[in-house]
Protein backbone atom coordinates (compact mmCIF):
# COMPACT_ATOMS: atom_id res chain seq x y z
CA UNK A 1 0.00 0.00 0.00
CA UNK A 2 1.42 3.95 -1.08
CA UNK A 3 0.95 6.26 0.96
CA UNK A 4 1.32 9.67 -0.68
CA UNK A 5 4.54 10.10 1.69
CA UNK A 6 6.20 7.52 -0.01
CA UNK A 7 4.89 8.61 -3.42
CA UNK A 8 6.75 11.96 -2.78
CA UNK A 9 9.77 10.94 -0.86
CA UNK A 10 11.22 13.04 1.78
CA UNK A 11 14.74 13.73 -0.33
CA UNK A 12 12.42 15.16 -3.30
CA UNK A 13 11.10 17.81 -0.74
CA UNK A 14 14.19 18.64 0.32
CA UNK A 15 15.45 18.95 -3.57
CA UNK A 16 12.43 21.35 -3.84
CA UNK A 17 13.17 23.44 -1.06
CA UNK A 18 16.73 23.65 -2.43
CA UNK A 19 15.75 24.45 -5.90
CA UNK A 20 12.97 27.23 -4.61
CA UNK A 21 15.91 28.76 -2.40
CA UNK A 22 17.69 28.72 -4.88
CA UNK A 23 15.21 30.69 -7.45
CA UNK A 24 14.67 32.79 -4.97
CA UNK A 25 17.93 33.65 -4.16
CA UNK A 26 19.63 34.10 -7.88
CA UNK A 27 16.41 34.07 -10.28
CA UNK A 28 16.79 32.76 -13.52
CA UNK A 29 16.82 36.15 -15.10
CA UNK A 30 20.51 36.67 -13.10
CA UNK A 31 21.70 33.50 -15.18
CA UNK A 32 23.98 35.20 -17.12
CA UNK A 33 25.61 36.51 -13.94
CA UNK A 34 25.91 32.82 -12.53
CA UNK A 35 29.55 32.29 -13.55
CA UNK A 36 30.60 35.50 -12.15
CA UNK A 37 28.51 34.24 -8.90
CA UNK A 38 30.57 30.79 -8.88
CA UNK A 39 34.24 32.78 -9.51
CA UNK A 40 33.38 34.91 -6.28
CA UNK A 41 34.82 32.87 -3.49
CA UNK A 42 37.96 32.09 -5.40
CA UNK A 43 38.10 35.66 -6.26
CA UNK A 44 37.89 36.57 -2.80
CA UNK A 45 40.26 34.65 -1.64
CA UNK A 46 43.17 35.45 -3.47
CA UNK A 47 42.21 39.33 -2.93
CA UNK A 48 43.47 38.19 0.51
CA UNK A 49 47.16 37.96 -1.77
CA UNK A 50 46.55 41.45 -3.35
CA UNK A 51 46.04 42.75 0.22
CA UNK A 52 48.68 41.27 1.26
CA UNK A 53 50.92 42.77 -1.16
CA UNK A 54 49.28 46.16 -0.49
CA UNK A 55 50.74 45.96 2.86
CA UNK A 56 53.97 44.75 1.60
CA UNK A 57 54.34 48.10 -0.67
CA UNK A 58 53.00 50.45 2.60
CA UNK A 59 55.13 48.88 4.67
CA UNK A 60 58.52 48.99 2.35
CA UNK A 61 57.77 53.21 2.11
CA UNK A 62 58.66 53.48 5.62
CA UNK A 63 62.43 53.44 6.72
CA UNK A 64 63.31 51.86 9.86
CA UNK A 65 64.38 54.36 13.07
CA UNK A 66 67.78 52.85 14.15
CA UNK A 67 67.28 55.06 17.36
CA UNK A 68 63.64 53.87 18.40
CA UNK A 69 63.72 50.80 16.35
CA UNK A 70 60.25 51.73 14.88
CA UNK A 71 59.72 52.81 11.09
CA UNK A 72 59.68 56.41 10.53
CA UNK A 73 55.98 57.95 10.24
CA UNK A 74 56.82 59.70 6.73
CA UNK A 75 56.96 58.27 3.53
CA UNK A 76 60.23 57.58 1.38
CA UNK A 77 61.64 55.97 -1.29
CA UNK A 78 65.14 55.26 0.95
CA UNK A 79 64.44 51.61 1.09
CA UNK A 80 64.85 51.63 -2.25
CA UNK A 81 67.79 53.97 -3.59
CA UNK A 82 69.55 52.03 -0.02
CA UNK A 83 68.93 48.37 -2.16
CA UNK A 84 70.15 49.70 -5.60
CA UNK A 85 73.08 51.19 -4.00
CA UNK A 86 74.10 47.78 -2.03
CA UNK A 87 76.82 45.94 -3.82
CA UNK A 88 75.40 42.45 -1.26
CA UNK A 89 71.37 43.16 -3.06
CA UNK A 90 73.53 43.10 -6.52
CA UNK A 91 75.72 40.05 -5.62
CA UNK A 92 72.26 37.99 -4.37
CA UNK A 93 70.28 39.01 -7.38
CA UNK A 94 72.60 38.03 -9.60
CA UNK A 95 72.88 35.25 -8.19
CA UNK A 96 69.43 34.22 -8.34
CA UNK A 97 68.75 35.48 -11.31
CA UNK A 98 71.52 33.10 -12.87
CA UNK A 99 70.71 30.32 -10.45
CA UNK A 100 67.16 30.15 -12.14
CA UNK A 101 68.18 30.35 -16.15
CA UNK A 102 70.40 27.78 -15.30
CA UNK A 103 68.28 26.01 -13.72
CA UNK A 104 65.54 26.27 -16.07
CA UNK A 105 67.68 25.23 -18.80
CA UNK A 106 68.99 21.84 -17.39
CA UNK A 107 65.14 20.91 -16.46
CA UNK A 108 63.74 21.19 -19.25
CA UNK A 109 66.49 19.60 -21.21
CA UNK A 110 65.81 16.73 -18.87
CA UNK A 111 62.44 16.51 -18.42
CA UNK A 112 61.68 16.47 -22.16
CA UNK A 113 62.80 13.10 -22.92
CA UNK A 114 61.37 11.58 -19.80
CA UNK A 115 57.94 13.38 -20.52
CA UNK A 116 58.46 12.30 -24.16
CA UNK A 117 58.86 8.66 -23.13
CA UNK A 118 56.18 8.50 -20.37
CA UNK A 119 53.43 9.92 -23.12
CA UNK A 120 54.87 7.69 -25.65
CA UNK A 121 55.56 4.38 -24.41
CA UNK A 122 53.43 1.84 -25.12
CA UNK A 123 54.14 -0.28 -21.94
CA UNK A 124 51.43 0.95 -19.45
CA UNK A 125 53.88 -0.67 -16.68
CA UNK A 126 56.62 1.34 -17.71
CA UNK A 127 54.25 4.71 -17.65
CA UNK A 128 53.18 3.93 -14.38
CA UNK A 129 56.44 3.24 -13.00
CA UNK A 130 57.79 6.77 -14.17
CA UNK A 131 55.01 8.77 -13.50
CA UNK A 132 55.08 6.75 -9.60
CA UNK A 133 59.29 7.83 -9.82
CA UNK A 134 57.82 11.42 -10.79
CA UNK A 135 55.33 12.10 -8.03
CA UNK A 136 56.69 10.50 -4.80
CA UNK A 137 59.69 12.94 -4.91
CA UNK A 138 56.73 15.68 -5.52
CA UNK A 139 54.97 14.54 -2.95
CA UNK A 140 57.88 14.68 -0.43
CA UNK A 141 58.13 18.17 -0.04
CA UNK A 142 61.30 20.37 -0.31
CA UNK A 143 62.69 19.79 3.33
CA UNK A 144 62.52 16.43 3.05
CA UNK A 145 64.26 15.91 -0.51
CA UNK A 146 67.42 18.70 0.63
CA UNK A 147 67.63 16.70 4.06
CA UNK A 148 68.21 13.35 1.71
CA UNK A 149 70.96 15.41 -0.24
CA UNK A 150 72.28 16.82 2.80
CA UNK A 151 73.28 12.91 4.04
CA UNK A 152 74.11 11.72 0.18
CA UNK A 153 76.76 14.77 -0.56
CA UNK A 154 77.70 15.55 3.47
CA UNK A 155 81.50 15.05 4.36
CA UNK A 156 80.43 11.30 5.56
CA UNK A 157 78.18 11.26 3.17
CA UNK A 158 77.18 8.35 0.24
CA UNK A 159 78.66 10.28 -2.94
CA UNK A 160 82.07 10.93 -0.65
CA UNK A 161 81.97 7.09 0.73
CA UNK A 162 81.55 5.85 -3.37
CA UNK A 163 84.34 8.14 -3.94
CA UNK A 164 86.76 6.62 -1.15
CA UNK A 165 86.07 3.18 -2.18
CA UNK A 166 88.21 4.39 -5.35
CA UNK A 167 90.59 5.95 -3.52
CA UNK A 168 89.37 9.44 -3.59
CA UNK A 169 90.49 12.09 -0.65
CA UNK A 170 86.36 13.44 0.18
CA UNK A 171 85.33 16.63 -1.39
CA UNK A 172 83.16 19.03 0.32
CA UNK A 173 80.20 18.60 -2.21
CA UNK A 174 78.02 20.70 0.25
CA UNK A 175 77.61 24.75 0.60
CA UNK A 176 78.40 25.92 -2.94
CA UNK A 177 76.63 27.18 -5.56
CA UNK A 178 76.52 24.27 -7.81
CA UNK A 179 75.17 22.19 -4.52
CA UNK A 180 72.22 24.76 -4.54
CA UNK A 181 71.38 24.19 -8.03
CA UNK A 182 71.59 20.52 -8.14
CA UNK A 183 68.91 20.76 -5.71
CA UNK A 184 66.85 22.98 -7.71
CA UNK A 185 66.89 21.17 -10.36
CA UNK A 186 66.08 18.14 -8.59
CA UNK A 187 62.70 20.04 -7.07
CA UNK A 188 61.99 21.54 -10.36
CA UNK A 189 61.82 18.51 -12.70
CA UNK A 190 58.81 17.04 -11.32
CA UNK A 191 57.32 20.20 -12.69
CA UNK A 192 58.65 20.22 -15.60
CA UNK A 193 57.80 16.99 -16.59
CA UNK A 194 53.87 17.42 -15.98
CA UNK A 195 53.44 21.25 -17.37
CA UNK A 196 55.44 19.10 -20.58
CA UNK A 197 53.66 15.91 -20.91
CA UNK A 198 50.28 17.72 -21.76
CA UNK A 199 51.33 19.08 -24.88
CA UNK A 200 53.22 16.50 -25.36
CA UNK A 201 50.58 13.95 -25.70
CA UNK A 202 48.68 16.54 -27.90
CA UNK A 203 51.31 15.87 -30.42
CA UNK A 204 49.94 12.94 -32.76
CA UNK A 205 52.35 10.15 -33.31
CA UNK A 206 51.35 10.06 -36.98
CA UNK A 207 52.74 13.48 -37.59
CA UNK A 208 56.39 11.42 -36.51
CA UNK A 209 56.21 8.74 -38.45
CA UNK A 210 55.13 10.91 -41.77
CA UNK A 211 58.25 12.57 -41.40
CA UNK A 212 60.04 9.58 -40.49
CA UNK A 213 58.60 7.86 -43.70
CA UNK A 214 59.62 11.44 -45.66
CA UNK A 215 63.28 10.51 -44.89
CA UNK A 216 64.03 12.59 -41.52
CA UNK A 217 65.96 11.35 -39.32
CA UNK A 218 64.97 11.20 -35.68
CA UNK A 219 66.68 14.36 -34.73
CA UNK A 220 65.31 16.34 -37.58
CA UNK A 221 61.97 14.98 -36.91
CA UNK A 222 62.58 15.93 -33.52
CA UNK A 223 64.01 19.73 -34.20
CA UNK A 224 61.54 20.51 -36.83
CA UNK A 225 57.81 18.54 -35.57
CA UNK A 226 58.39 17.56 -32.20
CA UNK A 227 60.25 20.90 -30.21
CA UNK A 228 57.47 23.02 -32.32
CA UNK A 229 54.76 21.52 -31.40
CA UNK A 230 55.82 21.53 -27.75
CA UNK A 231 56.22 24.84 -27.42
CA UNK A 232 53.17 25.52 -25.16
CA UNK A 233 54.69 22.67 -22.54
CA UNK A 234 57.83 24.33 -22.65
CA UNK A 235 56.41 27.79 -22.25
CA UNK A 236 54.46 26.44 -18.76
CA UNK A 237 57.28 24.24 -17.62
CA UNK A 238 60.09 26.95 -18.30
CA UNK A 239 57.62 29.81 -16.72
CA UNK A 240 56.45 27.39 -13.35
CA UNK A 241 60.51 26.57 -13.46
CA UNK A 242 61.88 30.05 -13.63
CA UNK A 243 59.65 31.67 -11.45
CA UNK A 244 59.75 29.28 -8.13
CA UNK A 245 63.31 28.75 -8.14
CA UNK A 246 64.12 32.38 -8.71
CA UNK A 247 62.23 32.72 -5.62
CA UNK A 248 62.84 29.68 -3.95
CA UNK A 249 64.14 29.44 0.17
CA UNK A 250 64.51 26.11 1.31
CA UNK A 251 67.20 24.42 -0.99
CA UNK A 252 69.43 28.03 -0.91
CA UNK A 253 68.97 27.96 3.07
CA UNK A 254 69.71 24.03 3.65
CA UNK A 255 72.16 23.22 0.73
CA UNK A 256 73.68 26.22 0.34
CA UNK A 257 74.57 26.51 4.10
CA UNK A 258 74.10 30.44 4.19
CA UNK A 259 76.51 31.34 2.11
CA UNK A 260 75.06 31.30 -1.14
CA UNK A 261 71.84 33.27 -0.59
CA UNK A 262 68.31 33.58 -2.89
CA UNK A 263 66.75 36.89 -2.68
CA UNK A 264 63.94 34.78 -0.73
CA UNK A 265 67.14 34.12 2.33
CA UNK A 266 67.58 37.91 1.79
CA UNK A 267 64.39 39.08 2.35
CA UNK A 268 63.85 36.53 5.46
CA UNK A 269 66.90 37.61 6.86
CA UNK A 270 65.91 41.15 6.75
CA UNK A 271 62.38 40.66 8.62
CA UNK A 272 63.83 37.76 11.22
CA UNK A 273 67.26 38.77 11.59
CA UNK A 274 68.15 42.67 11.11
CA UNK A 275 64.00 42.98 11.67
CA UNK A 276 63.70 45.85 9.52
CA UNK A 277 60.35 45.41 7.89
CA UNK A 278 60.54 48.06 5.59
CA UNK A 279 63.62 47.01 4.45
CA UNK A 280 62.65 43.22 3.48
CA UNK A 281 59.38 44.62 2.17
CA UNK A 282 60.70 46.62 0.04
CA UNK A 283 62.94 43.13 -1.63
CA UNK A 284 59.65 41.45 -1.38
CA UNK A 285 58.44 44.38 -3.54
CA UNK A 286 61.41 44.14 -6.23
CA UNK A 287 60.77 40.26 -6.54
CA UNK A 288 57.55 40.71 -6.52
CA UNK A 289 58.03 42.95 -9.47
CA UNK A 290 61.06 41.26 -11.20
CA UNK A 291 59.26 37.58 -11.23
CA UNK A 292 56.05 39.53 -12.96
CA UNK A 293 58.04 41.13 -15.31
CA UNK A 294 59.32 37.64 -16.50
CA UNK A 295 55.81 36.18 -16.21
CA UNK A 296 54.04 39.01 -18.23
CA UNK A 297 57.08 38.97 -20.74
CA UNK A 298 56.51 35.39 -21.75
CA UNK A 299 53.24 35.55 -21.96
CA UNK A 300 52.98 38.34 -24.36
CA UNK A 301 55.75 36.46 -26.06
CA UNK A 302 54.81 32.87 -26.42
CA UNK A 303 50.99 32.99 -24.66
CA UNK A 304 50.12 30.76 -21.85
CA UNK A 305 51.47 27.67 -22.64
CA UNK A 306 49.67 25.08 -20.28
CA UNK A 307 49.53 27.64 -17.82
CA UNK A 308 45.89 28.83 -19.27
CA UNK A 309 42.66 27.90 -16.89
CA UNK A 310 39.42 27.39 -19.24
CA UNK A 311 38.14 26.91 -22.34
CA UNK A 312 40.77 28.26 -24.73
CA UNK A 313 43.85 26.54 -23.63
CA UNK A 314 45.48 25.22 -26.76
CA UNK B 1 57.14 2.33 -33.74
CA UNK B 2 60.38 1.28 -34.64
CA UNK B 3 62.74 3.82 -33.06
CA UNK B 4 66.38 4.08 -34.04
CA UNK B 5 68.82 2.59 -31.93
CA UNK B 6 70.74 6.13 -31.67
CA UNK B 7 67.30 7.66 -30.43
CA UNK B 8 66.40 4.86 -27.76
CA UNK B 9 69.66 4.98 -26.06
CA UNK B 10 69.31 8.94 -25.59
CA UNK B 11 66.37 9.16 -24.14
CA UNK B 12 67.08 6.15 -22.15
CA UNK B 13 70.62 7.25 -20.72
CA UNK B 14 68.80 10.82 -19.71
CA UNK B 15 65.89 9.15 -18.56
CA UNK B 16 68.11 6.98 -16.45
CA UNK B 17 69.99 10.27 -14.80
CA UNK B 18 66.65 11.91 -13.96
CA UNK B 19 65.23 8.48 -12.15
CA UNK B 20 68.63 8.27 -10.55
CA UNK B 21 67.97 11.91 -9.60
CA UNK B 22 64.92 11.92 -7.89
CA UNK B 23 65.02 8.80 -6.57
CA UNK B 24 68.03 9.31 -4.63
CA UNK B 25 66.93 11.60 -1.44
CA UNK B 26 64.13 9.10 -1.05
CA UNK B 27 66.17 6.07 -1.11
CA UNK B 28 68.72 7.51 1.34
CA UNK B 29 66.40 8.88 3.62
CA UNK B 30 64.52 5.25 3.70
CA UNK B 31 68.18 3.56 4.44
CA UNK B 32 69.17 5.85 7.21
CA UNK B 33 66.41 5.60 8.88
CA UNK B 34 66.93 1.99 9.46
CA UNK B 35 70.76 2.64 11.16
CA UNK B 36 71.48 1.19 13.89
CA UNK B 37 74.45 3.73 14.77
CA UNK B 38 74.04 7.11 16.22
CA UNK B 39 75.15 9.21 12.98
CA UNK B 40 74.48 8.55 9.55
CA UNK B 41 77.30 7.11 7.92
CA UNK B 42 78.30 5.33 4.50
CA UNK B 43 77.90 2.07 4.45
CA UNK B 44 75.41 2.18 7.08
CA UNK B 45 76.10 0.42 10.63
CA UNK B 46 73.23 -1.90 10.48
CA UNK B 47 70.02 -2.20 11.09
CA UNK B 48 67.44 -1.20 13.46
CA UNK B 49 64.08 0.85 14.44
CA UNK B 50 65.64 2.35 17.37
CA UNK B 51 64.84 5.69 15.93
CA UNK B 52 60.81 4.65 14.68
CA UNK B 53 60.83 3.65 18.57
CA UNK B 54 62.30 7.49 19.34
CA UNK B 55 59.91 9.73 17.25
CA UNK B 56 57.01 7.82 18.17
CA UNK B 57 58.27 8.44 22.10
CA UNK B 58 58.42 12.43 20.67
CA UNK B 59 55.05 14.26 21.50
CA UNK B 60 56.71 17.55 20.18
CA UNK B 61 57.20 15.43 16.58
CA UNK B 62 53.63 13.97 17.07
CA UNK B 63 52.10 17.67 17.94
CA UNK B 64 53.46 18.78 15.04
CA UNK B 65 52.56 16.21 12.49
CA UNK B 66 48.86 16.86 13.53
CA UNK B 67 49.10 20.25 13.33
CA UNK B 68 50.04 19.39 9.89
CA UNK B 69 47.51 17.06 9.35
CA UNK B 70 44.72 19.72 10.56
CA UNK B 71 46.22 22.28 7.74
CA UNK B 72 46.38 19.99 5.23
CA UNK B 73 42.72 19.13 5.82
CA UNK B 74 41.54 22.77 6.39
CA UNK B 75 43.04 23.63 3.10
CA UNK B 76 41.23 20.81 1.22
CA UNK B 77 37.98 21.64 2.58
CA UNK B 78 38.48 25.39 1.47
CA UNK B 79 39.56 24.49 -1.62
CA UNK B 80 36.88 22.17 -3.13
CA UNK B 81 34.24 24.17 -3.07
CA UNK B 82 36.35 27.27 -3.92
CA UNK B 83 37.91 25.71 -6.64
CA UNK B 84 35.13 23.41 -8.25
CA UNK B 85 33.16 26.03 -8.63
CA UNK B 86 35.49 28.30 -10.36
CA UNK B 87 37.22 25.31 -12.13
CA UNK B 88 33.35 24.76 -13.72
CA UNK B 89 32.32 28.65 -14.25
CA UNK B 90 35.89 29.20 -16.15
CA UNK B 91 35.78 26.13 -18.56
CA UNK B 92 31.74 25.60 -19.06
CA UNK B 93 30.82 29.71 -19.43
CA UNK B 94 31.87 32.34 -21.92
CA UNK B 95 33.29 34.81 -19.78
CA UNK B 96 33.93 38.44 -20.67
CA UNK B 97 37.45 39.81 -19.30
CA UNK B 98 37.90 36.41 -19.41
CA UNK B 99 41.59 36.78 -19.43
CA UNK B 100 41.70 39.34 -16.98
CA UNK B 101 40.16 36.43 -14.67
CA UNK B 102 43.10 34.21 -15.46
CA UNK B 103 45.33 36.24 -14.82
CA UNK B 104 43.93 37.25 -12.00
CA UNK B 105 43.37 33.83 -10.83
CA UNK B 106 46.74 32.58 -11.42
CA UNK B 107 48.19 35.19 -9.04
CA UNK B 108 48.97 32.41 -6.41
CA UNK B 109 51.44 31.37 -8.79
CA UNK B 110 52.81 34.25 -10.39
CA UNK B 111 53.26 36.15 -7.23
CA UNK B 112 56.71 34.33 -5.30
CA UNK B 113 55.82 32.49 -2.41
CA UNK B 114 58.06 34.47 -0.17
CA UNK B 115 56.18 37.56 -1.24
CA UNK B 116 52.73 35.85 -0.53
CA UNK B 117 54.09 34.25 2.81
CA UNK B 118 54.99 38.28 3.94
CA UNK B 119 51.91 39.11 2.75
CA UNK B 120 50.05 36.88 4.33
CA UNK B 121 51.84 37.42 7.93
CA UNK B 122 51.68 40.97 7.73
CA UNK B 123 47.46 40.65 7.05
CA UNK B 124 46.81 38.15 9.50
CA UNK B 125 49.38 40.15 12.02
CA UNK B 126 47.63 43.28 11.60
CA UNK B 127 44.05 40.95 11.80
CA UNK B 128 45.76 39.29 15.25
CA UNK B 129 45.24 35.59 13.83
CA UNK B 130 48.40 34.22 13.58
CA UNK B 131 49.09 31.86 16.70
CA UNK B 132 46.63 29.77 15.68
CA UNK B 133 46.36 27.11 12.69
CA UNK B 134 43.54 27.55 10.55
CA UNK B 135 45.29 31.00 9.12
CA UNK B 136 48.29 28.33 8.00
CA UNK B 137 45.52 26.49 6.22
CA UNK B 138 43.58 29.22 4.53
CA UNK B 139 47.10 30.20 3.01
CA UNK B 140 48.30 27.40 1.79
CA UNK B 141 44.98 27.11 -0.13
CA UNK B 142 45.11 30.77 -1.89
CA UNK B 143 49.12 29.46 -2.74
CA UNK B 144 47.87 26.30 -4.05
CA UNK B 145 44.64 27.13 -5.58
CA UNK B 146 45.33 27.29 -9.26
CA UNK B 147 46.23 23.55 -9.08
CA UNK B 148 42.50 22.58 -7.58
CA UNK B 149 40.86 25.03 -10.49
CA UNK B 150 43.09 23.50 -13.52
CA UNK B 151 42.00 19.64 -12.12
CA UNK B 152 38.48 20.93 -12.52
CA UNK B 153 38.57 22.90 -15.46
CA UNK B 154 40.24 20.23 -16.91
CA UNK B 155 37.48 17.62 -16.53
CA UNK B 156 34.83 19.98 -17.06
CA UNK B 157 35.96 20.49 -20.75
CA UNK B 158 35.54 17.26 -21.22
CA UNK B 159 31.78 17.05 -20.32
CA UNK B 160 29.24 18.09 -23.32
CA UNK B 161 27.07 20.55 -22.73
CA UNK B 162 24.38 18.97 -24.44
CA UNK B 163 23.96 16.65 -21.41
CA UNK B 164 23.37 19.40 -19.28
CA UNK B 165 20.80 20.80 -22.00
CA UNK B 166 19.28 17.37 -21.70
CA UNK B 167 18.59 17.06 -18.30
CA UNK B 168 17.17 20.78 -18.21
CA UNK B 169 14.71 19.47 -21.29
CA UNK B 170 13.36 16.58 -19.26
CA UNK B 171 12.55 18.45 -16.47
CA UNK B 172 15.71 18.92 -14.26
CA UNK B 173 15.86 22.38 -12.06
CA UNK B 174 19.25 23.74 -12.36
CA UNK B 175 20.66 22.46 -9.21
CA UNK B 176 19.40 19.09 -9.85
CA UNK B 177 21.53 19.42 -13.32
CA UNK B 178 24.37 20.72 -11.46
CA UNK B 179 24.49 17.42 -8.67
CA UNK B 180 23.45 14.85 -10.97
CA UNK B 181 25.13 15.98 -14.38
CA UNK B 182 27.91 18.30 -13.49
CA UNK B 183 29.02 16.82 -10.49
CA UNK B 184 29.72 13.50 -11.41
CA UNK B 185 31.31 14.37 -15.02
CA UNK B 186 33.75 16.67 -12.69
CA UNK B 187 34.69 14.47 -10.06
CA UNK B 188 37.61 13.13 -11.23
CA UNK B 189 39.10 16.61 -11.41
CA UNK B 190 37.78 17.29 -7.50
CA UNK B 191 39.06 14.18 -6.43
CA UNK B 192 42.60 14.33 -7.91
CA UNK B 193 42.24 18.45 -7.09
CA UNK B 194 41.85 17.93 -3.97
CA UNK B 195 44.13 14.91 -2.99
CA UNK B 196 46.91 17.51 -4.58
CA UNK B 197 45.69 20.10 -2.11
CA UNK B 198 46.39 18.12 0.83
CA UNK B 199 49.65 16.60 0.17
CA UNK B 200 50.95 20.04 -1.16
CA UNK B 201 49.59 21.93 2.22
CA UNK B 202 51.21 18.76 4.42
CA UNK B 203 54.46 19.40 3.14
CA UNK B 204 54.13 23.60 2.61
CA UNK B 205 56.94 24.63 4.32
CA UNK B 206 57.96 28.09 3.21
CA UNK B 207 54.40 29.60 4.06
CA UNK B 208 54.23 27.69 7.19
CA UNK B 209 57.80 29.04 8.19
CA UNK B 210 56.53 32.87 8.23
CA UNK B 211 53.44 31.92 9.40
CA UNK B 212 54.10 29.69 12.12
CA UNK B 213 55.62 30.67 15.86
CA UNK B 214 56.83 27.98 18.50
CA UNK B 215 52.85 26.78 19.35
CA UNK B 216 51.84 26.31 15.98
CA UNK B 217 54.49 24.86 14.18
CA UNK B 218 54.35 22.35 11.55
CA UNK B 219 56.21 19.32 10.93
CA UNK B 220 58.30 20.68 8.07
CA UNK B 221 59.29 23.78 9.78
CA UNK B 222 59.94 21.77 12.84
CA UNK B 223 62.05 18.87 10.40
CA UNK B 224 63.84 22.12 9.03
CA UNK B 225 64.66 24.08 12.37
CA UNK B 226 66.40 20.23 13.20
CA UNK B 227 68.16 20.13 10.55
CA UNK B 228 69.63 23.36 11.18
CA UNK B 229 71.28 22.12 14.33
CA UNK B 230 72.56 18.60 13.82
CA UNK B 231 71.76 15.69 11.66
CA UNK B 232 70.86 12.87 13.43
CA UNK B 233 69.06 9.79 12.26
CA UNK B 234 65.72 10.58 13.92
CA UNK B 235 65.22 13.34 11.52
CA UNK B 236 65.67 9.97 8.84
CA UNK B 237 62.68 8.19 10.73
CA UNK B 238 60.23 11.03 10.53
CA UNK B 239 60.85 12.48 7.08
CA UNK B 240 59.88 8.74 6.40
CA UNK B 241 56.17 9.55 7.75
CA UNK B 242 56.09 12.02 4.80
CA UNK B 243 57.69 9.09 2.23
CA UNK B 244 54.26 7.42 3.84
CA UNK B 245 52.28 10.08 3.18
CA UNK B 246 53.18 10.26 -0.30
CA UNK B 247 53.14 7.08 -1.09
CA UNK B 248 49.57 6.75 0.28
CA UNK B 249 48.10 9.72 -1.84
CA UNK B 250 49.64 7.93 -5.26
CA UNK B 251 48.20 4.95 -4.83
CA UNK B 252 44.67 7.25 -3.80
CA UNK B 253 44.98 8.88 -6.69
CA UNK B 254 45.93 5.47 -8.93
CA UNK B 255 42.97 3.83 -7.44
CA UNK B 256 40.27 6.81 -7.76
CA UNK B 257 40.73 8.19 -10.95
CA UNK B 258 44.32 7.16 -12.39
CA UNK B 259 47.84 8.53 -12.34
CA UNK B 260 47.13 9.14 -16.49
CA UNK B 261 44.60 11.59 -15.46
CA UNK B 262 48.11 14.27 -15.44
CA UNK B 263 49.34 12.99 -18.96
CA UNK B 264 45.46 14.09 -20.94
CA UNK B 265 46.65 16.72 -23.30
CA UNK B 266 44.25 19.44 -22.28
Amino acid sequence: MQTSKQAYPFRWRVMDAVENTASAVWPSRFSRGLPYLMLLPAALLVLLLVIGMIQIAESSAHRLDRSTFLPSEDYTGANYSQIFSTGLYWTVLWRSLLGSVVVTALCLVFAFPYSYLMVRTSSPLLRKFLLIALFLPFFIGQVVRAYGWLIILGNQGVANGLLGLVGIEPVRLLYNYPAVLFGLVQYMLPFAVLMLAPALAAIPEELESAANSLGASWWRTFTHIVLPLAKPGLVGAGLVVLTLSLTDFAMPAILGGGSQDFIANAIYDQFFRTSDQGMGAALTLILVGIGSLAVGLVFTLFGAGTLAMGRDRK
Amino acid sequence: MNAPLSKTIVIWVMVGMVLIVLSAPTLVVLGASFTSGNIIAFPPDGFSLQWYAKIAMAADLRDAFMRSLAVATICTLIAIPIGTLAGIALSKYAIRFEKTFQVYLLLPFTIPLIGSGIGLMLLFGQMGMLGQIWPIGVACCVINLPFMIWAVSASAGGLDPDLELAAANCGAPPISTFLHVTLPAVMPGVISGSLLMFILALNEFLVSLLLTDARTVTLPVQIYNSIRSIITPDLAAISVVFIACAALVIALLDRLVGLDIFLKSK
